[in-house]
């Protein structure tokens, strides 16, 4: 059944943002994983071409972030913004000539990362604003005490299959299973912001630095072992997290597609089901696409 | 880099940090307890190198005085080129002429660990100017294997640790971890960065501030991150936190293939950088 929670107790806040820029130095390159400089785009502004459902990795690209790339303008309150911004929440256009148009949140990478049908996309640029309706922090279940849920908005949470099991398990689909090993650049941080990137997906580098990883696909749900993610993102031998990949290809050596974190607790408080359909796509943004 | 090049030393100066907190006095530790931060940054008394990561209840508290600058582009500099023996001096203030040596440093924003006597240390004060002697950046012995890299160490300081030349460098460590016991500093640039170890007392192995620790599966050439039968050797610089994904923090020295770096566990026996290597006794 599905698990029970508090979301009637949830309130939502609007918050606003923009699409924000690309943003580099002035000496360009950065230092792959051998050692080799790249230029490469993939973070801020408007990345078209790659949706949730697509790989993630096998793009010429740096930490690419699918869609729209959002943070507020003030520092205070874009703190808000990435804080409070749920998977899953929805957003809308609010300015220049896509303006109207919805699209979903599909995690966090010190930008707000929405997804949106690609025609919109198309249509948003650098510095139009957006409208988000922020749902989700403080969400419990109320028969897995010892899971706590972060950045998931209680529709997503409904629409995910697997609940609550007859033995008080928490049954969830996931399409991939990452080793501890995979870990990166985000481990330290806290896990309401940014995400974790995996390592050991380096498409089309050497063998020594795979972990496996390279059939990832933007929006998979997936568990990484022995990760503890309630209060910020470390090891813990026993414990789990749930994520999705919401970014994808780096070539930035110890950054990797990463997860945002959704679940986190004890791995025997969950029942983990193995199934590829285990992607946003089956659920939030096949809703996303049908409303344009 | 060529090993027929000559190191250069560059006298730069760097600033006794002042701690920071924000607004809240809190930061949430891996069970979601609240506590207040202390010993992170800036003068910090009553620990150096030998003790055990684990006696005190600070957050990444380091042996000794952390120099940044005010400039961020400078501060960068500062980190990226501070070597670990490098030679400091105290320019301004109660402490002024006393004289120190690099233990190591540390990411984010960056700062440079500078240890002093304990008697000098406590002259000391947030603002005090400290020039250091910068040297190592490029260095390689002629004896290092081509695929071995070294990094952040004073050229005159390698030949005191314990680290001996052969097919594969053999290097004494108090432990090797494996890569997935690394924590805050992956995907961050070695030259300029810490590795914290997510090790707590729990763990059962104790650890010593200036103990030298192998990493397993770790390339630390560049930025830091995973690469199968690789191993990087760091020096300890700084004790452990309670944050999660933290803990006592490396400053890497060596790096390069298993084949060629061959890290000799000695869990009793092992001494890595200590004062009297530093000369501050």
């Amino acid at each position: 059944m599905k698990a029970v929670t508090n979301a009637e107790r949830l309130v939502t806040q609007v918050l606003t943002g923009e699409v924000w820029p690309a943003l580099a130095d002035r000496h360009g390159c950065r230092i792959g994983p051998d050692g080799q400089p790249f230029v490469l785009p993939g973070m801020g502004g408007v990345t078209l071409g790659v949706h949730c459902g697509d790989p993630a990795t096998g793009y010429a690209a740096d930490h690419l972030e699918p869609g729209a790339s959002v943070r507020h303008a003030d520092p205070a309150a874009n703190m808000a913004v990435q804080f409070l911004t749920c998977v899953g929440n929805q957003v809308t256009v609010a300015s220049g000539p896509a303006r109207g148009l919805v699209g979903h949140v599909i995690g966090q990478h010190a930008y707000v990362l929405v997804d949106f049908a690609e025609a919109a996309a198309a249509r948003l640029t650098t510095g139009d604003a957006v409208t988000i309706n922020a749902i989700g922090q403080g969400l419990r279940l109320a028969d897995h005490p010892s899971i706590v849920v972060k950045n998931c908005s209680p529709g997503l949470l409904e629409l995910m299959p697997g609940g609550t099991t007859a033995d008080g398990r928490l049954e969830v689909h996931v399409a991939a299973r990452i080793p501890a090993e995979a870990v990166g650049a985000g481990v330290g941080m806290i896990s309401e912001y940014a995400n974790t990137d995996l390592m050991g997906a380096y498409e089309s580098l050497g063998a020594d630095l795979s972990l496996g990883l390279e059939s990832l696909r933007v929006g998979d749900i997936v568990a990484i072992a022995d990760q503890d993610h309630r209060y910020g993102r470390g090891y813990r031998p026993g414990y789990l997290t749930i994520g999705v990949i919401c970014t994808g290809q780096c070539m930035l050596f110890g950054h990797g597609p990463g997860p945002s974190t959704l679940l986190s607790g004890p791995a025997d408080a969950f029942r983990l089901v193995d199934d590829p359909a285990a992607n946003l796509s089956s659920w939030l943004h096949n809703q996303g696409r049908a409303e344009q | 880099m060529n090993a027929q090049l000559n190191a250069v030393t560059v006298n730069l100066l760097g600033t006794v940090e002042h701690p920071e907190l924000g607004d809240s006095p809190y930061r949430v530790d891996a069970d979601g307890a609240p506590y207040v931060p202390v010993g992170d940054g800036g003068v910090v008394l009553g620990l150096e190198l030998g003790d055990s990561v684990f006696a005190f209840d600070g957050d990444h508290a380091a042996p000794g005085a952390c120099l940044t600058h005010s400039d961020e582009a400078a501060r960068h500099a500062l980190v990226l080129y501070c070597c670990i023996g490098n030679e400091a001096e105290v320019r301004t203030g109660a402490a002024a002429g006393a004289r120190g040596a690099v233990i190591g440093k540390r990411g984010e924003s960056g700062r440079v660990i500078v240890g002093f006597r304990a008697s000098d240390l406590a002259r000391m004060r947030p603002g005090d100017q400290v020039s250091v002697r910068t040297r190592g950046q490029g260095f390689r012995p002629a004896w290092l294997p081509p695929g071995v890299t070294m990094l952040n160490l004073d050229p005159d300081l390698l030949a005191a640790l314990p680290v001996s030349p052969g097919d594969a460098t053999v290097v004494s460590v108090r432990m090797v971890l494996p890569s997935k016991k690394a924590g805050n500093g992956l995907g961050r640039p070695a030259a300029g960065w810490d590795l914290d170890l997510q090790l707590g007392p729990g763990d059962g192995q104790d650890l010593r501030l200036g103990d030298l620790v192998a990493i397993t599966d770790i390339d630390a050439r560049y930025n830091m991150g995973y690469r199968r039968d690789w191993v990087s050797i760091g020096v300890t610089v700084h004790g452990s936190s309670p944050l999660p994904g933290h803990g006592p923090g490396i400053t890497p020295i060596l790096t390069g293939p298993r084949a060629l770096i061959a890290p000799r566990e000695d869990v009793h026996t092992h001494a890595g950088l200590t004062t009297a290597l530093l000369k501050l006794q």
